[in-house]
C-alpha cells in the first residue's frame, strides 16, 4: 500500500495520532454520569451475573473501541489517498497527447470527425485506467497542457477544452515521472514522438478538396487595382467536381466549376476591379467533402479612392509632374512658408522642408531637410554614395529598382529605432522609414531629387506610389491561420465580420485572440485599423490523407478490481460502520 | 426530616371505619375486643379442657367429668380480646425515592391500617425502622388516638441502611406479645428480605407484607454510561445501561418480587405489592380486599 497524498511517515503519524485521539476521546467518553438510585442491590446482581456469564460483555468495550479506531483510521487514511496495486491497479502517470492538427477535423465514415473519435478514445483510456492513475493531458498545439492529476473530472475538462487548430505542431515533453506516453493521432502531422510512445490512430481515409491559398494583392500595372489569387487542391483518391465562388461585399461574384483529378490542383488570379471594397469570401462546394475548415477563405479588398496629398516644395518639376499624373493621388502644392497642418489631407510630401513639429498625418520627406526634434540627427554628409542594398520586401520598396541611381550627395543620418529601406556601401542610410506605434508613419530620403537622377528612373514613380500607399492607403488584410491569432496592435478591439466583438487579450506589442475557423476580423485601436484574414490555406492541413492506421497499444491498461480509488471505498466502509454503530447503539446492541 | 403530608380527609376516614382487619389466626389480648383471641378465658364459647392446677378459677371445674373420672378437669372458654398490631414501617433512605416517595406511600398505608385497627379496638403499635428501630408509638387503643398516630407518622425521619433482621430482633425480644406484624417496606435489604421476616416468624407473629415499589424501581429510566450510587450505603458501581441491561434488571426485579411472594406463600404470610403511582384509595379499598387483608 502506498499513499498518493502522503509520505509513508506522514501516513504513519496520521494513523497514530488518529488512533490516539479516538482512544483518548473514547476514555473521555467513559467518564460516567453519577446517578443515585434507591438501591444498587439488584443492579449489582444483574451486573455480576452478566459479567460472569457473557463473553460478549467482556469483549464489548474492546470491540467498541476497536470499531471506533477502525472508523477513524478509515477516514484518516482515506485522506491520504491510499493505493493498493492489486486492488486499484497502477497509479502511474500517463502523458496523454491528442493530435490537435486541423486534419483531425476531417469527417470519417461514421459521421464523426477524427477529433471526436480521438476524444472518445482518450476518455476511454482515462476511464479504463486505474482510479489512482495520473494523467497529464496535452495537445500538440501547446495550448492545453494540464497538470498531472488523477481527478477524472479535471482530466475530462482538460480533454474537452482542447480544439484542433493550425500552428506548428509540437509534442509535449514527458516529465521524469511519466511512465507511459499515449498519443492519439491521425498520423498526418509530422511529429517526433518520444521512444516508447503508444499510438492510437483515428485515421481513416477521406475525400477532401480544399482552398489552399486565397490572397488579394495589388496589381502593379493598374492604379488601385487588386486581384485575388485562389488555389484549390483535390486530395481525394478520385477526381472531384467542385464549384468555386468568389464573392465580394457588394454582391459581386465570380463562379467557376472545377474538375480536379485525383491529387490535382487549380490556381488562378481573379481580377477584382469590379469588386467593391470590403470582405471577399472564396467558397468551394462539392459533395462528400471531409474537411469543412478549408472549404472557405477570406480576404479584404481595400476601398479604392485617391490619396489626398499636400506637397510642400519650393519647386520640384519631376515630383509635381509625377503626382499630377498619378491617378491615385489628389495633390495640392504649396510653398514651405504657406504650410499649415491640415487634417483634411491623407498624407504630406515635404520636399527640402520639414515642419518643426511632427505632422499629424503620414509624411514623405525628401532631401536635405532642416534638423528638427522629430527627425534623425544629421551626422555629416556622404559624397557620391551608391545604393548598395534595399529592403525589397518592404511595401514601400516593392518593385523598386535602385541599381543605377546616381547620387551626388546625401546627409548621413542616425538610423537608431528606424527602418533602413536603403543604404550605401558604407552603410549610410539613404532611405529611412519610421513605423512607431501611436505615431504617423514617415519615410525620409536623405538626398534631394536635384542631387540625384532618381526621378528619371523607372523605380521613382513606383516608389512614390508605394510610399504613399504604405503611408496612407488602407492596408491589405494580415493573413493568419485558425487558432491563436496575434495582431500587432496593442490593446486592439477585435470584431468579426458580422460585427460581434471577439474576446481578445493583450500581449507584448500586440493583441491575441482565438479564431476557431476561417473568417475575416478587424482589429482597431484609436485611429489604427487592421483587417485580419484567417484561413486554413495550407496544403499540409488540407491533405487529410497519408496518415497511418497504426495502433500499437493494448485496448485498456490493466485496472485493479476496484473501479474507484481506495479512499472512496474506505469512506463508504466507514459510513456503513458508522450507520451500523448508530443503529445498534439505538437498539442497545452496542455501548 | 420527611415532609409533612396530609394523610386522609374525613370522607376517606369514614370509609375505612367500616373495614376491619381480618386476622388469619387468633391472638390473645389484654382487653375484650371484637375478635377472638388465643387466650382461654371468661368468654361464653367452650374451647377445651385441661388439668386443673392450683390457682385456677374453680368456677370453671367440670364437676360431671370429676364424678366420672375422679379427676379435676377445668373447662376452658374462648374469650374475645383485642389484637396487637405492630406496624413496622421501613424508614431507610431507599424509601425516599419515587413520586410520591415510597415512604410517604407507606405512611399512608400504615395510617390507614392504624385507623382501621383503632376503630376495631385493636392495640396499634407503630415501629419505624431502618438499620435499627427508630422509636416507637406505644400501644394505642381506640379511634380517638388516631391523631396521635398521624402525628407520630408525620414526625418520622428517614435515612440509613435497611437492616430488618437487627431491627425486628431487637424489638421482638423486648415485646413478648404476639400479634399481627405488618411490614411495610421496599425490602431492599443487603442481608436479604427473608432475615427480618424470619425473626417475626420465629416470634410467632402473624405477618402481613406490604411491598412498596416506586416506578423507578420497576422500570428505571436510565441510559448510557453511569455510576450508580446506592442511596443507603453510598456504594458506587460503573455501569453502561443498555436496553439489554435494563431488560436484565427488570427480570431480576421480577424475580426479586417473586421470591418475596413465594416466601410469603410458603409460610402463609399475607402479601401485597404495589407501586407508588397506584391510586392509594384503590389500593386500600380494592387491593387489600383482593389480598384478603380486609373484609
Amino acid at each position: 500500500m502506498r499513499f498518493l497524498a502522503l509520505s509513508g511517515l506522514q501516513a504513519a503519524i496520521l494513523a497514530v495520532v488518529t488512533a490516539g485521539v479516538i482512544v483518548a476521546l473514547y476514555f473521555l467518553k467513559l467518564r460516567h454520569r453519577r446517578m443515585v438510585v434507591a438501591s444498587s442491590l439488584l443492579w449489582g446482581r444483574v451486573l455480576d451475573e452478566r459479567q460472569a456469564q457473557s463473553l460478549w460483555e467482556k469483549l464489548r468495550r474492546v470491540i467498541s473501541i476497536a470499531l471506533a479506531v477502525l472508523i477513524g483510521l478509515l477516514i484518516a487514511m482515506a485522506l491520504g489517498r491510499p493505493e493498493i496495486h492489486r486492488l486499484t491497479g497502477g497509479g502511474e502517470r500517463t502523458l496523454l497527447v491528442l493530435d490537435a492538427s486541423p486534419t483531425m477535423l476531417a469527417r470519417t465514415s461514421d459521421g464523426k470527425t477524427r477529433w471526436q473519435n480521438a476524444v472518445t478514445a482518450a476518455l476511454r483510456i482515462v476511464n479504463s485506467s486505474a482510479p489512482s492513475s495520473e494523467f497529464r493531458v496535452a495537445d500538440t498545439t501547446g495550448r492545453v497542457d494540464a497538470a498531472p492529476t488523477s481527478d477524472r473530472r479535471q482530466i475530462r475538462e482538460a480533454i474537452e477544452k482542447m480544439k484542433p487548430m493550425a500552428g506548428l505542431p509540437r509534442f509535449p515533453e514527458p516529465d521524469i515521472e511519466t511512465a507511459h506516453v499515449r498519443f492519439i493521432t491521425d498520423g498526418i502531422a509530422p511529429l517526433t514522438v518520444p521512444k516508447g510512445t503508444i499510438r492510437e490512430s483515428v485515421y481513416e481515409e477521406a475525400d477532401n478538396v480544399g482552398i489552399t491559398a486565397f490572397e488579394i494583392r495589388s496589381t502593379p500595372s493598374s492604379a488601385l487595382g487588386y486581384e485575388a489569387y485562389v488555389e484549390v487542391h483535390n486530395y481525394s483518391k478520385a477526381p472531384r467536381e467542385t464549384r468555386l465562388i468568389v464573392a465580394g461585399a457588394g454582391g459581386q461574384r465570380i463562379e467557376r466549376t472545377l474538375n480536379l483529378k485525383a491529387g490535382g490542383e487549380f490556381g488562378e488570379s481573379f481580377d477584382l476591379s469590379k469588386f467593391e471594397g470590403g470582405g471577399v469570401r472564396a467558397i468551394i462546394q462539392g459533395p462528400g467533402d471531409a474537411l469543412a475548415l478549408d472549404d472557405e477563405a477570406f480576404a479584404y479588398l481595400p476601398v479604392a479612392r485617391q490619396t489626398k496629398t499636400l506637397l510642400v516644395t519650393k519647386g520640384s518639376p519631376y515630383l509635381e509632374t509625377l503626382l499630377k499624373l498619378d491617378s491615385l493621388v489628389d495633390v495640392t502644392t504649396i510653398k514651405p512658408e504657406q504650410y499649415q497642418p491640415d487634417p483634411g489631407f491623407d498624407a504630406y510630401i515635404f520636399d527640402g522642408f520639414a515642419p518643426l513639429d511632427a505632422p499629424a498625418r503620414p509624411s514623405l520627406l525628401i532631401g536635405e531637410v532642416p534638423p528638427t526634434n522629430w527627425l534623425p540627427r544629421p551626422m555629416g554628409t556622404a559624397q557620391n554614395p551608391k545604393f548598395a542594398s534595399w529592403a525589397e520586401t518592404h511595401p514601400a520598396m516593392r518593385y523598386v529598382s535602385l541599381h543605377d541611381v546616381v547620387l551626388q550627395r546625401a546627409v548621413r543620418l542616425d538610423p537608431s529605432n528606424l527602418t533602413v529601406l536603403a543604404e550605401s556601401e558604407d552603410h549610410a542610410p539613404l532611405i529611412l522609414a519610421s513605423d512607431m506605434p501611436g505615431t504617423p508613419r514617415w519615410i525620409l530620403l536623405s538626398f534631394s531629387l536635384a542631387n540625384s537622377d532618381f526621378p528619371i528612373h523607372s523605380g521613382f514613380p513606383v516608389f512614390i506610389d508605394n510610399a504613399l500607399a504604405w503611408l496612407s492607403r488602407e492596408p491589405l488584410a494580415l493573413r493568419r491561420q485558425p487558432g491563436l491569432v496575434t495582431v500587432p496592435i496593442e490593446n486592439a478591439e477585435i470584431k468579426a465580420l458580422n460585427g460581434d466583438v471577439v474576446e481578445a487579450h493583450p500581449r507584448e506589442s500586440g493583441t491575441i485572440f482565438q479564431a476557431d475557423g476561417p473568417g475575416l476580423y478587424v482589429a482597431t485601436h484609436e485611429n489604427v485599423r487592421q483587417y485580419v484574414a484567417v484561413n486554413l490555406g495550407n496544403s499540409q492541413y488540407s491533405n487529410v490523407n497519408g496518415g497511418s492506421s497504426r495502433k500499437d497499444l493494448p485496448e485498456t491498461t490493466a485496472a485493479g478490481w476496484l473501479q474507484q480509488e481506495l479512499w472512496f471505498y474506505m469512506v463508504v466502509v466507514a459510513a456503513v460502520l458508522l450507520t451500523l454503530e448508530w443503529i445498534t447503539y439505538h437498539r442497545g446492541v452496542t455501548l | 426530616m420527611t415532609k409533612t403530608v396530609s394523610l386522609f380527609d374525613d370522607e376517606f376516614l369514614k370509609k375505612l371505619e367500616y373495614l376491619s382487619i381480618l386476622s388469619k389466626r387468633l391472638f390473645a389480648g389484654q382487653f375484650k375486643a371484637e375478635r377472638r383471641a388465643m387466650r382461654r378465658g371468661t368468654g361464653l364459647e367452650f374451647a377445651d379442657y385441661r388439668q386443673y392446677v392450683a390457682g385456677d378459677d374453680f368456677r370453671h371445674l367440670d364437676w360431671k367429668a370429676y364424678l366420672r373420672l375422679n379427676r379435676l378437669i377445668l373447662r376452658l372458654f374462648e374469650e374475645e380480646e383485642d389484637l396487637p398490631i405492630y406496624m413496622f414501617l421501613d424508614s431507610s433512605q431507599s424509601m425516599t425515592y419515587g413520586d410520591p416517595t415510597k415512604f410517604d406511600y407507606g405512611r399512608r398505608v400504615a395510617a390507614a391500617l392504624c385507623y382501621i385497627g383503632l376503630s376495631n379496638l385493636d392495640r396499634v403499635n407503630v415501629i419505624p425502622y431502618a438499620d435499627k428501630v427508630r422509636g416507637e408509638l406505644r400501644p394505642q387503643r381506640g379511634k380517638g388516638r388516631i391523631f396521635r398516630v398521624f402525628r407520630f407518622l408525620e414526625e418520622i425521619a428517614t435515612g440509613g441502611q435497611t437492616d430488618a433482621r437487627e431491627s425486628f430482633k431487637t424489638y421482638c425480644t423486648e415485646t413478648r406479645r404476639r400479634g399481627l406484624a405488618v411490614v411495610i417496606s421496599d425490602f431492599f435489604d443487603v442481608s436479604g428480605f427473608q432475615t427480618g421476616l424470619d425473626i417475626l416468624r420465629h416470634f410467632k407473629h402473624d405477618i402481613f407484607v406490604v411491598h412498596i415499589a416506586s416506578h423507578e424501581d420497576v422500570e428505571p429510566q436510565l441510559k448510557g454510561e453511569l455510576v450508580l450510587v446506592d442511596s443507603e450505603n453510598n456504594v458506587s458501581r460503573e455501569v453502561t445501561v443498555t436496553p439489554s441491561l435494563l431488560a436484565s434488571y427488570k427480570a431480576e426485579y421480577n424475580r426479586f418480587c417473586t421470591d418475596i411472594e413465594s416466601y410469603c406463600s410458603k409460610y402463609q404470610l399475607g402479601y401485597v405489592r404495589t407501586v407508588t403511582d397506584f391510586p392509594f384509595e384503590e389500593l386500600v379499598l380494592k387491593v387489600f380486599r383482593q389480598g384478603r387483608f380486609l373484609k
